[in-house]
């Protein structure tokens, strides 16, 4: 295998490499699409890792390989994605040093066993209780009339947003290496993968329970009205039908456009014959 | 009039940017923005009052994916519009929504071209042409949300919320209405999006622990996370954890029985 790669990538300074992460992570919507949501900004922000370990012009199969297998469906946080970065490139280095003992498909898995607790957390974290402290103070500054309020807000959200994305990169990066180590021989990444979706599970509960409502203003007369039977039964009887109903539709694989354009025209016929309302 | 329109523009071209290279670090905000229009406007005042007020009316809106509704552009075209035309600065909000309505459609429209673009990726890295790839991703993507927030706003500044209250009187109400229910709708599909990478027969039941002890107790979504944490470590320890302290416990009992 091509040395030259490897001793490229080896000698090129962590800070470079955490540098890269870091806007990989930063720069993880820059092209959300509906087929693969972050894909493309997944290859951007691991791409230079690519290019330097297969840096040889014979070896550009390998290279494509390996950018095909970056542009896997993806979707996390972004600034938790700079710590999914680190993790596989670390084992692009594994895989580009060991080629015959190393399962490259299981790049892929991590990625997906990580990215879906990490969103979870991740959403509820950085929109859910940064930004609201973030805001809540930077809101009550700013109606005494004071640009401290929105200052204030940014260098919150800023002190919170960077460091964990940077030294997020670097951990992934250096633990990566250490848990290549590990994986084979102990179930270690699936003891932790375990423990994130539980705790990113139970938050996306939380999010279908708290984030978006809808209802229903169905009644009889002036006796009969569906809504508060339903929230006797089960409060947020509706959006929890609504997720599965989605999620029925997600794994037909009905083309997201599509979908997207009848959730339109859905809605204003349910607003039309009274059937849901916000 | 047309500068200043340009500059409202360029404002919500630096609002987009916010969550495309900048991992959404909230300059992205009614708060900011809002304070920014302000001071182009020569009313920080009234700016940070209008920022305030639609911070407040947003506070709860998240994006989970892309599914999320979010009222940016709208809060920069009600701010400006609001603090030109004087009026209260109710005045805001109602301009806020419909326009993000309006917007949703642009958004769409671009979510194809995106499509699009994905595809030229694909094929440019089937071809070898990696700096193609790179440079659709890095440069032609951001572009697209650019022109979406530039276009939608520019022309909804400069054409005034007259062009606005047009297209209100025009369209009925219910269709204004539904739209937004259809947004909401969306906002489930984006939920069942994330679900998908997560979700499966044996691990469901903790999707519907965070959702039951969300729904019926109004926590907010910081006590559900912290509530997730707390039930990963208890049901880590429950299957991973240190099974000979049962054990040997067991073991000593009964001795003590002899």
């Amino acid at each position: 295998m091509s040395k030259k790669g490897l001793e490229v990538q080896k000698n090129t300074s962590l800070h470079k490499k955490t540098r890269e992460f870091f806007w990989g992570g930063w720069c993880m919507q820059t092209l959300w699409n509906y087929e693969r949501q972050m894909n493309t900004a997944f290859m951007w922000g691991i791409s230079n890792t690519l290019d330097r370990l297969y840096c040889e012009p014979d070896e550009d199969d390998k290279k494509k390989e390996a950018y095909q297998r970056s542009l896997e469906f993806f979707n996390i946080t972004p600034q938790f994605g700079s710590f999914v970065m680190g993790i596989v490139a670390a084992m692009e280095e594994e895989y580009c040093e060991h080629p015959d003992t190393f399962d490259p498909r299981i790049m892929n898995n991590v990625k997906v066993a990580l990215m879906g607790p990490l969103s979870g957390i991740g959403d509820a974290l950085f929109q859910g209780t940064v930004r609201i402290i973030a805001m809540s103070i930077g809101i009550s500054l700013a109606q005494q009339g004071s640009i401290l309020g929105p200052i204030i807000a940014m260098l919150i959200s800023f002190a919170v947003s960077f460091p964990i994305t940077w030294f997020g990169g670097k951990l992934g990066y250096v633990k990566g290496q250490e848990l290549l180590r590990e994986i084979s021989e102990s179930d270690l990444m699936d003891k932790v993968m375990y423990a994130c979706s539980v705790a990113g599970l139970v938050v996306v509960g939380g999010m279908v329970a708290s984030l978006v409502n809808i209802t229903t203003p169905i009644s009889y007369g002036e006796t009969f009205q569906l809504q508060p039977l339903l929230d006797n039964i089960l409060p947020k009887m509706l959006p929890l039908a609504m997720t599965g109903i989605m999620y029925w539709i997600v794994k037909k694989g009905i083309n997201p456009i599509l979908v997207i354009l009848g959730c339109f025209v859905a809605g204003v016929i349910f607003q039309y014959f009274g059937i849901l309302a916000i | 009039m047309l500068l200043q329109s340009i500059i409202i523009g360029l404002i919500a071209v630096f609002m987009q940017l916010d969550s495309r290279v900048l991992g959404r670090l909230n300059f992205e905000r009614p708060l900011i923005t809002c304070t920014l229009v302000g001071l182009v406007m020569g009313d920080l005042e009234t700016g940070l009052l209008i920022g305030a007020q639609l911070e407040m009316v947003t506070l709860g809106m998240m994006s989970i994916g892309a599914s999320g509704f979010d009222m940016n552009k709208g809060a920069i075209v009600g701010c400006a519009i609001v603090i030109r035309s004087g009026v209260d600065i109710e005045t805001a909000l109602a301009i806020a929504v419909p326009l993000t309505v309006l917007d949703r459609f642009v958004v769409t429209f671009f979510d194809v071209v995106r499509l699009n673009l994905t595809h030229m990726i694909d094929r440019a890295v089937e071809a070898s042409n990696y700096k193609k790839a790179k440079f659709v991703d890095i440069v032609l993507g951001p572009l697209t949300y650019c022109i979406n927030a530039f276009a939608v706003v520019f022309i909804a500044v400069y054409f005034g919320e007259g062009l606005i209250n047009q297209i209100l009187e025009v369209v009925p109400e219910f269709i204004m209405t539904g739209v937004s229910l259809g947004a909401n709708i969306i906002s489930f599909y984006g939920f069942a999006l994330l679900l998908s990478t997560m979700i499966s027969k044996k691990n469901c039941v903790f999707f519907l622990i965070g959702f039951v002890i969300s729904a019926y107790s109004g926590l907010g979504l910081t006590a559900i996370a912290v509530i997730g944490i707390v039930l990963a470590l208890l049901f880590y320890q429950l299957r991973y954890g240190n099974g000979q302290a049962v054990t040997v416990g067991a073991v000593d009992e009964l001795d003590e029985l002899d």
